[in-house]
């Protein structure tokens, strides 16, 4: 299994593994818009065990993480938001999802100066919730009653990417020493180019799941349309 | 230019009102006030005009086109009645005339940006990437001192290919800057990064590799950065420095090949001597698959064995039911695959040995692990008994079904189900595969991977409706069109194909072919999403994004979605065209025993049974229009849909011009697909029909380019030569190209011999050169006017031989079966043999 960033050519794919696998779906134009907005920030998990047909043929995913800034923190905080996360069933215990979120979350750090992530999870999605809490450490910060189109509610869970901040800073001054290029830095952030540290281990998870958020949009609409503050809540059954 | 139909000032505002009501979609308003100057002037051009763009809105576009043609004819040198007629013509996706109209108004208001802004961008949709240039230097003229104009030019003349010129353009304006842009402009990061992609795309390396170590501290993106200057190194054969950037990328993600490839060649390693730096790498990183992995592809004998022994006991051990999968793409090494078999074996009989630990871990949940050990590598066995290559149902039956027994956990359950349900489906046993596949569904039904697995097995088994009553499950519930609108909105592909091709089993050809429409549809909205984008990467500045996307949609339509649709549509259409009755649903039930048979009727009853057929269909249509607006009735308040005018693709079915239909698939994947070989055949099939014999010469000559031995190459070889053998009246012209490019007909000998030759060369063991032999005996015999009984029986007979071969596949087997019925051969006797050699399928079954 390959991780990399998520290409515009990948999306088809991608699109097949959220609706095999989630049950909150978005067209294509919604995927296009994430990448094309936030291209650092979604990965996805390629299967290598069957060689395409002819060599220009896109692969097959078989995970991914659909991630983006929030337009307009409330909070006024700079801060990530993962869209959508999942893998197929047939990947799991390969410890995909918390690869695909690692990845993830350094680039919301060093491109976007994230400070944390958030994202929703149906309260009833047991394996997805043991995914973000014991696993990749989110907390939970409040229900958000009714979030999803059927009328369950979600958790809204967080998680402070401080320690990629350390990482981020300790690359920065391991790489400085054998810096050989000078250009005139401006000095405006205190974390500048550098390569940081491998992910830390963690316990292997034993099942990986879905996140979801909800998005009400047509698909004719323009893309600054898409953000999720125009969505206007769908009709609970 | 002012007007040449000057309002007085009360019009005046009124039509500045008109404008603002159309930019914010007040369309009711904004009528009412035209319809108001319209009272005073009715002749007024650009009222009028706006008057159109409105009701188009509001979705009369024949009435909208109608005023804006008068609109024009009222006041041909307005702007505004060419921006509109632009605009109508751009709302109908006719882009060529868009561009004309829009075109005229630049000519009457050569100042408007915004005319100039829709211009640029139907140019840049269209690709016309001259016209786009000249469209983005007239804004940079305008105002320049806006970046996103610079770059916007940069783009028009890099995707033109100008790669100077883009470059150039973008220093010019860094060239405009006082002082450099501090690190937070993420729009000033993001265009030094596409300035860099530039100067590499153009070849020069080292010019790359110097801009990006300036930019490098002012470049936010990251990986980026690291990953340009690792390749520029490589490429510059700076391996020590590569080699270091590699490792720095590695540490980053450890699940990338591409890293992989890139440190071996900067180590200058190949062959077995890279071994070495996998297992430093695996040591360094142990929660990493890749380096563990990846040398299982290069080392072979016993380098193999101990690689891969390592491998397996990492994985087994852990109870991952993804184990196979990750070694599949071994196995079509023979050593290898039966190298591992013997691994797992081996594992299995040691955990056997091993007495069940009473308190152990908790690794999965419910079943203890070493239990849940056991239970995965019997899971790995099955599979690789279940493998193509190897196909041994009954051990991976009874490898399944152990497993089963020693898994009380719900979890497992579900996925061994799921397992036990693939090989019966690859067994041949859609039922009780389908079964199978519910029995794991039922396991967690909040699981919606198991639900989607479950409706396709059920759509294998044509069980349409249970299907998406499955996949209603999880669709959005208030969707107007059902479960189904809902995965049509949400570009359901798999869906909406394998729903399709399950129609095309059951002679439902109307539906089958609706499916596949909303195929082709979905691929139009994929082009039109990238529209929006002109405009918008601009304004958020992700450039190198931006034209990764315009690349892909580029060569969107040879997307292997649209090649399936297109193939499957095409054979459709190709049928229509020769048994249009098939068209009408029941009739065309010809694959069942209880079908009429049509082409036995005589005259008088083949029009009855069409009168009865078409009777039918218009009860099934009222009935559905019915239950429709009966539907509409219950929603209240619900988004107004259009209504589908033709829900069972009734009118697709019985078009009275199948092959043109057939060419609309055809075309892209001839321009965007050349080197898909099914590709070229149909095109050869669909234009030999048509009559358009160069045509259909140089797809042959491309599929034979191909793939010079195929069965399906040589049929049509067989085809065109005795088509040419009937003397057909050919212009001179036409008759000197195939002479001249026919080279690969046959030599010597007649065609009869050219077939039986390729009989003995391919026939052994390969069922489709079998296939094709027999047809092109059929066509040979039917060309002499009468089918010679010898080779009917001989035919009959290497379909009997053929399906004893191991070679042959199950579903060649099904295929050969329908040759049988169509030859009237021993249907009985056949697919008894096929019962006994696939016990386990139900395809052979007699249908009740």
């Amino acid at each position: 299994m390959d991780i990399i960033m998520l290409h515009p050519s990948h999306i088809p794919h991608v699109q097949t593994c959220n609706i095999t696998n989630l049950p909150e779906n978005y067209f294509a134009k919604y995927y296009l818009y994430h990448a094309l907005t936030w291209p650092q920030l979604s990965y996805v998990a390629i299967d290598l065990s069957k060689p395409p047909r002819s060599k220009n043929d896109p692969p097959k995913i078989v995970g991914y993480v659909l991630a983006k800034m929030e337009e307009e923190p409330v909070d006024g905080i700079p801060h990530g938001h993962i869209t959508s996360l999942s893998v197929m069933r047939t990947h799991r215990r390969l410890g995909l999802a918390e690869k695909l979120m690692r990845q993830s979350q350094k680039a919301m750090v060093e491109t976007f100066g994230a400070k944390y992530v958030s994202l929703h999870v149906r309260v009833s999605n047991k394996a997805a919730l043991r995914l973000y809490k014991d696993t990749l450490q989110f907390e939970v910060e409040k229900v958000e009653s009714k979030y999803y189109a059927d009328g369950e509610d979600a958790f809204s869970m967080k998680q402070d990417l401080n320690f990629i901040w350390e990482q981020v800073k300790l690359d920065d001054e391991s790489l400085r020493k054998d810096e050989k290029t000078k250009t005139e830095g401006d000095g405006t952030a205190d974390h500048d180019e550098g390569d940081p540290v491998g992910d830390e281990g963690q316990e292997d998870n034993k099942k990986k799941k879905e996140v979801m958020r909800k998005v009400k949009i047509g698909r004719a609409l323009g893309v600054s349309d898409l953000v999720e503050k125009v969505e206007t809540p769908k009709a609970a059954s | 230019m002012p007007s040449a139909q000057p309002l007085a000032s009360k019009e005046a505002s009124l039509f500045r009102n008109v404008l603002k009501f159309y930019e914010t979609k007040q369309y009711k308003k904004g009528l009412k006030s035209a319809e108001q100057i319209l009272k005073k002037y009715p002749k007024h051009g650009e009222t009028l005009a706006m008057k159109g763009l409105l009701i188009n809105c509001q979705g009369k576009t024949e009435d909208a086109f109608l005023i804006a043609k008068e609109a024009l004819k009222q006041d041909m040198k307005s702007h505004v009645c060419w921006h509109v007629y632009g605009l109508l013509y751009r709302s109908q996706k006719n882009f060529d005339e868009a561009i004309k109209a829009y075109k005229m108004a630049l000519r009457f208001e050569p100042d408007s940006q915004q005319i100039l802004r829709d211009l640029a961008l139907l140019q840049i949709q269209m690709r016309d990437y001259n016209g786009y240039i000249e469209s983005r230097r007239l804004m940079v003229m305008s105002k320049p001192q806006i970046r996103q104009n610079w770059t916007g030019l940069a783009i028009a003349y890099h995707l033109a290919g100008n790669l100077t010129e883009a470059e150039n353009v973008l220093t010019k304006y860094e060239e405009t800057l006082k002082q450099p842009p501090p690190r937070s402009d993420l729009e000033n990061s993001e265009a030094i990064l596409y300035k860099n992609y530039i100067i590499a795309e153009a070849g020069d390396y080292q010019k790359a590799l110097d801009h990006l170590e300036v930019i490098a501290k002012t470049a936010i993106d990251k990986v980026a950065i690291l990953e340009a200057r690792a390749d520029y190194q490589l490429k510059l054969e700076k391996n020590k420095e590569a080699e270091k950037s590699y490792r720095v990328l590695l540490d980053r993600n450890q699940e990338k090949r591409a890293y992989y490839a890139g440190l071996e060649k900067s180590l200058g390693l190949e062959g077995e001597a890279r071994v070495k730096i996998y297992e430093e790498l695996a040591e360094q990183y142990p929660r990493a698959d890749a380096p563990k992995r990846i040398p299982l592809d290069f080392l072979e004998g016993d380098a193999f064995k101990t690689a891969a022994q390592k491998y397996l006991d990492w994985r087994l051990k852990r109870a991952a039911p993804s184990t196979f999968t990750s070694l599949k793409a071994l196995y079509g090494d023979v050593a290898k695959r039966e190298c591992l078999q013997s691994l797992v074996e081996a594992f299995l009989s040691e955990k056997r040995a091993e007495k069940p630990a009473e308190n152990g871990d908790d690794l999965t949940n419910g079943s203890s692990p070493n239990n849940s050990v056991l239970i995965y590598t019997l899971y790995y066995l099955s599979q690789h008994h279940d493998h193509w290559r190897i196909r041994d149902t009954d051990k991976a039956l009874s490898y399944i079904n152990e497993a089963l027994e020693l898994a009380p956990d719900n979890a497992d359950q579900g996925e061994l189900r799921l397992g036990l349900a693939r090989i019966l489906k690859h067994a041949g046993n859609v039922r009780k595969a389908m079964e199978e596949m519910d029995n794991a569904r039922q396991k967690d039904k909040s699981d919606r991977y198991y639900n989607t697995k479950c409706s396709k097995y059920m759509l294998r088994n044509d069980c349409n409706e249970e299907a998406i009553k499955t996949m209603g499950l999880f669709t959005r519930q208030n969707d107007v069109n059902g479960p189904l609108g809902d995965l049509l909105e949400m570009q359901c592909v798999w869906y909406i194909t394998e729903d399709g091709e399950s129609y095309v089993r059951q002679g439902k050809f109307g539906l089958a072919l609706k499916r596949f429409h909303a195929i082709y549809k979905i691929f139009e909205d994929w082009t039109d999403d990238q529209f929006d984008f002109h405009s918008f990467s601009l304004r958020k500045g992700m450039i190198r994004s931006y034209i990764e996307m315009v690349r892909w949609e580029d060569s969107l339509w040879s997307h292997p979605f649209f090649r399936r649709a297109a193939i499957n549509s095409i054979k459709l259409y190709l049928l229509l065209n020769d048994k249009p009755h098939l068209a009408h649903g029941s009739l065309a039930n010809g694959t069942g025993d209880d079908a009429v048979d049509f082409e036995s009727l005589s005259t008088a009853d083949r029009k009855k049974a069409m009168k009865k057929a078409k009777r039918e269909a218009q009860k099934q249509e009222k009935a559905a229009a019915e239950a429709a607006a009966k539907a509409k009735d219950e929603r209240k308040g619900g988004e107004e849909k259009k209504q589908d005018d033709d829900p069972f693709g009734a009118k697709l079915a019985q078009t009275s011009e199948p092959l043109e239909k057939a060419l609309t698939w055809l075309k892209p994947l001839l321009e965007f697909s050349p080197n898909f070989l099914e590709g070229q055949t149909a095109g050869f099939d669909i234009y030999m029909k048509r009559k358009k014999y160069l045509l259909a010469l140089k797809c042959l000559l491309a599929a034979h380019s191909l793939a010079p031995e195929d069965p399906v190459v040589h049929e049509q070889i067989a085809r065109f030569q005795l088509f040419l053998n009937s003397k057909p009246e050919l212009s001179p012209t036409v008759q000197t190209i195939i002479d001249e490019t026919f080279t690969i007909a046959p030599k010597e000998g007649t065609l009869s011999q050219f077939n039986e030759a390729y009989l003995s060369s391919h026939g052994e063991k390969n069922a489709k050169a079998v296939f094709s032999v027999i047809k092109a005996r059929q066509a040979l015999a039917a060309s002499e006017g009468s089918k010679s009984d010898a080779e009917g029986t001989d035919s009959e007979s290497l379909l009997f031989e053929i399906l004893k071969k191991n070679e042959t596949s199950l579903k060649e087997a099904m295929e050969g079966l329908g040759m049988l019925k169509d030859m009237k051969g021993d249907v009985g006797r056949y697919t008894e043999e096929a019962r006994s050699r696939w016990p386990v399928a139900n395809v052979f079954e007699a249908k009740a």
